[in-house]
């Protein structure tokens, strides 16, 4: 199986032309697999008693990040499903949608990156060699954020900027409202871009497949509750989180 | 006008059979013991460097021969065509090639080699090359000029606003390389009653030769047998000797039929001598079959122009001054010449008062460059017409009368050195076909019929059309037959028989006992000239002549010496020499081809004038002793320029909602002197006739800029145009008055052929559209379509190669 | 580069059953190539630009062959000659705008072996696509011909997606305008297509001209009697009479209640990717008479939304004059 297919260009060289699809299968069984072993394992392990959701709420995220966080998962779903479905053979008209979507998600990820940089708080998701110990050490408590959750925001931020620059760069390449196509980098270029596009789009399936299970697995789920309502209880911030390491000003 | 018995008159030649029947042989027709099949690597990039070759996965593929490169075959300096090369300069260029046991196993082996190209600048419109920090066509200039005085690269450029000038129809500041005038070209101007400037492009566009070029070679007892494609036969041999590196005593070329050439196969072309190359290294014989698109690469291209012409006219018509600037097109290999050819056919044609002419050859990554049918005279013959048209309309005159006017006869002075001609009845051509095409019924009826719209024009054709001091080889064997030895080549026009009729014409013999030997130096044949820039018919018409006068001479000699008396007492009739006094006293033909054996000498060809071209003598020293030799080497009075003229006129219906016209009447007039071969010639004007349809309306080169590729690589992208697209009916004509120059009063005709055509149907299409002037050719459905739309064109004012 | 130009070692396989026919594309997939007059077939076999692993030629099939009048209209096999539809007494009387468009199809000798089935999913006729260069229509990531410098002068006014080709069958135009149903088979069954639904564009299809899958049959054509006998206009503008695929053609059917359209379709070809309904003007041309003031009036509804390319903008006058030359008395 090939990670990269070739073509010849307008003179006969070979050239990238992309990431090859077949790999689209490999990430989904992979994804798959991580979960089932992880959901095993998890599942035979003694399970902790649940913190109560009840009594004093404690805000975690603010309504601007929940809105930026559903819009841009909605975007990614929506490029997924516009990008994916017709190398799969579901034929649709997916181009006008596939890069509207992707201009909401470069527009919300503009805004998130303003917003962290001026407005949050950004320690509270930068990973420190010492978050290292908590994977070791149960009794070490994360701050803020696991660095599980760290981890998913960075892969997710290198991912999502890789894809989103390599995406601009393709729009340039198709005719839109406001330009018509240039043809202007050379076919070489221009492989690399699609195949930086395809790669990060595979790591974001994986990533996302993986996202997606964690908020949806049991004991995660009060994460998924405050991200649409925003807040955790104190029951399960002492139970997930050590309250020195989460400022009161950011809570 | 002479009786004659033969000149004049139609005949079979003796391969019309074959082709009809399919049994010809061609080039790849030829099969012999051991051969193996070699097909072309070529270059997929405008232009580049071969900076590796990696073939080593042919080692090990089973039915593969060998591989030839360019490091085995002789370099040759930029910007001259190799035969493969490492530094290529259009896409298309040979770089390898491949042999195996069939052609299928060569391109699969092709798949399989790796060639790297380092890519270099290219441009595929002189202009983009021409304009300050444009690419060069090759990396030594962007200009090659080839004169007498010397060869070389240039590299010019013009400032921006030179060019923008230059496209926007002013006259071209720019630096230029080539020159020449007559007269007062200021004067002109300034007596002068209407002077207009017009800009024009004529794009360039394939041979389209229906034979994709072909050759098989093999080596035997060191001399090398070339099975080629070749419109030419005895002219090749130089060329081909020198390109295989051997004396031209050790080549032997067969050609006994060509599928067309039209410029493109003159003379030995590099590729010719790939098989022979190969056929040496791998010791067998290897025939390269060159495929329709490689054809369409290697196989040549009619020279584009971007132009600018300023003429003034007095107030009676006469054309007091022109000023003509050509930037040429001329390809990677700088094979060209159209531009000054151009200039001397303003001259001739219209005959201006006073002229100059200024030409620029500029290179591109296109594909090369050849002489093709009327090469610059055809160009501006398409360019000339309309703009013809419009100063009769500028000082209220007929079309045909301002023509007329202009027109060439027996006493014009032609071209920069103001030569005479030979004889020039330009306005006897004029009248015969406006009377036959009824012109002044059809200029004065009623145009406007709905959407439809008729356009009359009128086109006028030209190329010097002759030459001198060729050899002719005639033999008479004691069976009595007369063996016409012919070496002008075979492709297609018959000419390589008609003009051996001179000969039976001089020998006023029967058709039927004369033998046509052609196609094959074994053949024994003379040396003979190109076949192409219409000159077979005057050239070989007069080598003919002499051969067979000298054989006359040797004939009466020799019946003089068995029965008594002198050679003037005797003459020639009924295949018999005999007393002049006393007919029944003489000899046979046969009787006196046995007696020249028997006497020898120059009798029977073991003696030979030493003024005869090697080739010749070596045909003569082959056949020395067969027979009654009659061989000489045309030296009869020549002086001047031989013109070749043809008019024609055009009826169109012009849709102006389609853009498209149909073609309703068609007349075309020869002016060669004598007619040799009726058939013959109604065969030249009516191809002559849809050639220029095509060039007026359909066919051109178009190559993407951004990327070099040419988008004509097939019959059908090129345009051609087809039954269908030309009237049913081509009414053809000639004016049949003798040259004094030839023995039979002939001159060539090919090219003017096409050339009047091109040029009576631009007028035609300008005429329909109210007198508008494109100034380009092709003119096709998109332009007359947004001209009548009030659109802009798509194309950029003076842009070439484009759509 | 290789010039190739000779076949390749190719399987033909040559059913005499439809059946077998279909288990053949159904084993060959994406590789296995139909054959029918083999017009655009051999050149892209020769030039390598295509590599299937199969030729499945259908002329050997009775039942893909012939006109049959059914009970509501006619039904055309598939690899039926295009010479056979213009002699055709039945397609002269009533459905003569496809004899028309059929006849304007490439040349004599091509209409002699060329199929209808061929005609209609022949492959779009851009050249940069032609010459084998992979470009989106080839599975690639560009358009070559809708470049700054593209030379795109035979390409497409409308709907384009990244791919600016033109569809080229003339019968398509006229199949569309006479609302034909499609007939494709595969080992699982059926289905009928409406013609429009047939020819698809870029936007959804970019490496595909219809929407025939990989192991489907298009076995024949249906033509319904609904348009038999009515008013057709066919005209195909190309650069010569012969050989040239349409610059702009269009197909038109109309009913009329005397002297008055009661109701027409209107499909222009070589203008989009599919063969193009110009909407627009069958509405307004409802209740309206023939005439030239008709004429000029839905013409300026033809080429609306047109986006012409570098070399191109003359097919929008064209269009419009075809419109006009339809509604002429």
């Amino acid at each position: 199986m090939d990670l990269v297919t070739y073509k010849n260009d307008v003179w006969g060289r070979e050239v990238i032309l992309g990431v090859s699809w077949d790999l689209l299968w490999v990430v989904i069984v992979a994804a798959f697999v991580i979960i089932a072993v992880h959901a095993v394992v998890v599942g035979n392990r003694k399970q902790k008693p649940r913190p109560s959701s009840e009594g004093k709420r404690i805000e975690r995220h603010d309504g601007k990040d929940r809105i930026f966080h559903w819009v841009m998962a909605g975007s990614v779903i929506v490029l997924l499903i516009t990008g994916i479905f017709p190398i799969v053979g579901i034929e649709f008209s997916w181009l006008t949608l596939h890069w509207a979507a992707g201009l909401v998600l470069t527009a919300s990820v503009l805004f998130h990156i303003v917003r962290s940089l001026f407005w949050q708080d950004r320690s509270s998701m930068s990973i420190h060699p010492t978050d290292l110990r908590e994977t070791v050490d149960a009794s070490r408590k994360p701050g803020k954020y696991s660095i599980e959750q760290k981890g998913m925001h960075l892969a997710v931020t290198v991912l999502v900027l890789l894809v989103i620059g390599s995406g601009l760069v393709m729009f340039a390449m198709i005719d839109t409202p406001w330009w018509e196509r240039t043809n202007a980098l050379s076919e070489a270029t221009l492989g690399w871009v699609f195949l930086v596009h395809g790669l990060s789009t595979l790591a974001l399936i994986g990533v996302i497949s993986l996202h997606i299970y964690f908020a949806l697995r049991p004991e995660k789920l009060f994460y998924t509750r405050s991200m649409i309502k925003g807040w955790i209880s104190e029951d399960e911030l002492k139970a997930h989180h050590d309250p020195e390491k989460w400022p009161e000003d950011s809570a | 006008m002479t009786d004659y018995k033969h000149i004049g008159k139609d005949f079979v030649p003796p391969d019309i059979l074959g082709k009809v029947t399919g049994k010809a042989k061609y080039a790849e027709d030829f099969r012999v013991d051991g051969m193996v099949f070699a097909r072309l690597y070529t270059s997929p990039i405008a232009h580049g460097k071969v900076t590796h070759i990696d073939t080593s996965a042919l080692d090990t593929m089973e039915g593969v021969i060998g591989v030839l490169t360019a490091d085995d075959v002789p370099a040759v300096e930029a910007p001259n065509a190799a035969i493969l090369t490492n530094s290529p300069a259009y896409i298309g260029d040979p770089i390898l090639a491949v042999a195996a046991v069939d052609e299928l196993t060569a391109e699969e082996a092709m798949t399989r080699i790796k060639v790297t190209i380092e890519a270099l600048p290219f441009a595929v419109d002189p202009l983009d090359s021409l304009i300050e920090g444009g690419p060069d066509a090759r990396e030594e200039g962007n200009i090659f000029v080839r004169s007498r005085e010397g060869s070389g690269f240039r590299t010019v450029k013009w400032s921006q606003q030179q060019v923008d000038e230059f496209r926007a129809g002013k006259e071209p500041t720019g630096e230029f390389t080539d020159e020449w005038s007559y007269g007062d070209v200021e004067g002109g101007f300034a007596n002068a009653e209407v002077i207009f400037e017009a800009p024009f492009v004529t794009t360039g566009y394939a041979h389209m030769s229906m034979e994709a070029r072909t050759a098989m070679a093999y080596w035997q007892n060191g001399t090398c047998y070339v099975y080629g494609s070749a419109q030419s036969q005895s002219f090749w041999m130089p060329g081909l000797a020198r390109l295989l590196g051997v004396e031209m005593s050790k080549v032997v070329l067969i050609s006994e039929n060509t599928g067309g050439g039209f410029g493109s196969k003159i003379g030995a072309y590099p590729i010719a001598a790939l098989p022979g190359y190969f056929s040496k290294k791998l010791g067998r014989p290897v025939q390269l079959r060159i495929t329709r698109e490689q054809e369409y690469y290697i196989g040549s291209a009619r020279v584009g122009f971007q132009g600018w012409i300023k003429m003034g006219f007095a107030r009676n018509g006469r054309m007091t001054a022109a000023d003509v600037f050509i930037i040429e097109d001329i390809g990677p290999n700088a094979t060209g010449g159209d531009g000054s050819s151009a200039g001397g056919a303003v001259s001739l044609v219209y005959d201006p008062a006073a002229m100059r002419f200024r030409g620029l050859p500029v290179l591109t990554n296109t594909t090369p460059r050849g002489a093709q049918r009327g090469p610059g005279q055809n160009q501006i013959a398409a360019v000339m017409a309309p703009l013809m048209d419009r100063a009769a309309r500028e000082l209220h005159m007929d079309p045909l009368e301002i023509r007329k006017i202009n027109a060439v006869n027996s006493d014009t002075t032609v071209y920069a050195e103001q030569l005479p001609v030979t004889s020039a009845y330009m306005t006897e051509a004029l009248e015969k076909g406006a009377d036959m095409f009824d012109w002044d019924t059809k200029y004065n009826q009623p145009r406007r019929n709905g959407n439809k719209v008729i356009g009359v024009g009128i086109g006028q054709g030209y190329h010097s059309a002759g030459t001198k001091g060729f050899d002719g080889l005639i033999r008479i064997t004691p069976d009595g037959k007369i063996h016409l030895h012919s070496g002008i080549g075979n492709l297609g026009t018959y000419s390589y028989a008609s003009t051996t009729r001179a000969a039976a014409e001089v020998l006023k013999c029967e058709w039927e006992d004369c033998v046509i030997h052609h196609g094959n130096t074994e053949a024994n044949l003379p040396w003979s000239s190109y076949q192409a820039g219409s000159v077979s018919t005057f050239t070989h018409t007069r080598a003919n002549y002499v051969a067979a006068m000298d054989a006359v001479d040797k004939m009466k000699a020799i019946t003089a010496e068995t029965l008594g008396g002198v050679a003037d007492d005797y003459d020639i009739d009924g295949e018999r020499v005999f007393n002049i006094s006393s007919p029944a006293q003489g000899m046979t033909y046969a009787a006196v081809a046995a007696r020249a054996i028997q006497l020898g000498g120059a009798y029977s060809g073991a003696s030979y004038p030493d003024d005869i071209h090697e080739i010749t003598q070596r045909a003569v020293q082959n056949i020395a002793g067969t027979g009654l030799i009659g061989v000489a080497k045309d030296k009869l009075a020549q002086e001047g320029v031989i013109p070749g003229l043809a008019a024609a006129f055009v009826e169109i219906e012009l849709d102006l909602e389609t853009g498209k016209y149909d073609i309703l009447d068609y007349v075309g007039i020869a002016e060669c002197g004598t007619v040799m071969h009726p058939q013959g010639l109604a065969g030249q004007m009516k191809g002559g006739a849809v050639w220029g349809m095509g060039m007026a309306g359909l066919e051109r080169h178009v190559y993407d800029p951004q990327n070099g590729l040419p988008a004509n690589v097939g019959y059908h992208q090129c345009g051609i145009p087809t039954y269908l697209d030309v009237p049913a009916v081509i009414r053809t004509s000639a004016v049949d008055l003798p040259d004094p120059q030839n023995p039979f009063g002939a001159r060539g005709i090919g090219e003017p052929a096409m050339g009047c055509s091109v040029a009576a149907l631009t007028s035609a299409i300008s005429d329909a559209l109210g007198g508008h002037t494109f100034g380009r050719t092709p003119v096709s459905r998109d332009m007359i379509v947004n001209h009548i739309a009030g659109k802009p064109q798509s194309f950029k004012p003076q842009q070439t190669n484009n759509f | 580069m290789p010039s190739y130009d000779v076949m390749p070692d190719v399987p033909l396989f040559q059913p005499a059953e439809i059946g077998d026919a279909l288990n053949l594309v159904e084993q060959f997939g994406k590789g296995g190539w139909v054959l029918g007059g083999g017009q655009d077939t051999y050149g892209w076999l020769k030039d390598r630009a295509k590599q299937p692993t199969a030729l499945i030629d259908l002329n050997g099939i009775e039942a893909l062959h012939g006109i049959r009048q059914t009970d509501d209209g006619l039904e055309i096999g598939a690899t039926t000659t295009l010479r056979e539809i213009i002699a055709n007494p039945l397609i002269k009387r009533d459905y003569e705008l496809l004899a028309s468009a059929a006849s304007r199809v490439a040349s004599p000798q091509i209409r002699n072996v060329g199929t209808l089935g061929g005609n209609v999913g022949q492959d779009a006729r851009c050249w940069y696509y032609r010459r084998g260069l992979a470009c989106y229509r080839a599975g690639g990531n560009l358009c070559y011909a809708d470049s700054p410098q593209g030379m795109n002068r035979e390409h497409a006014l409308f709907d384009a997606s990244r791919c600016v080709a033109v569809s080229p069958s003339d019968t398509a135009t006229a199949l569309v305008a006479l609302q034909a149903t499609m007939i494709a088979r595969s080992v699982n069954g059926r289905r009928e297509i409406a013609a429009e639904d047939f020819f698809v564009g870029p936007a959804t299809h970019i490496t595909n001209m219809t929407s025939l899958e990989p192991d489907e049959i298009l076995t024949a054509v249906r033509i319904p009697s609904h348009w038999a006998g009515s008013r057709f206009y066919f005209e195909k503008v190309a650069d010569r009479d012969v050989w040239d695929f349409a610059l702009v053609s269009i197909a038109v059917v109309m009913t009329m209640d005397g002297d008055t359209i009661t109701n027409s379709r209107f499909v222009c070809g070589g203008v989009a990717c599919t063969p193009y309904r110009l909407h627009d003007v069958e509405n307004a041309a409802r209740g309206r008479t023939l005439s030239d003031e008709s004429g000029d009036a839905l013409a300026a509804l033809a080429s609306q939304g047109a986006k012409p390319l570098n070399y191109n903008h003359f097919k929008i006058p064209l269009m419009e004059n075809l419109v006009r030359r339809a509604m002429r008395g």
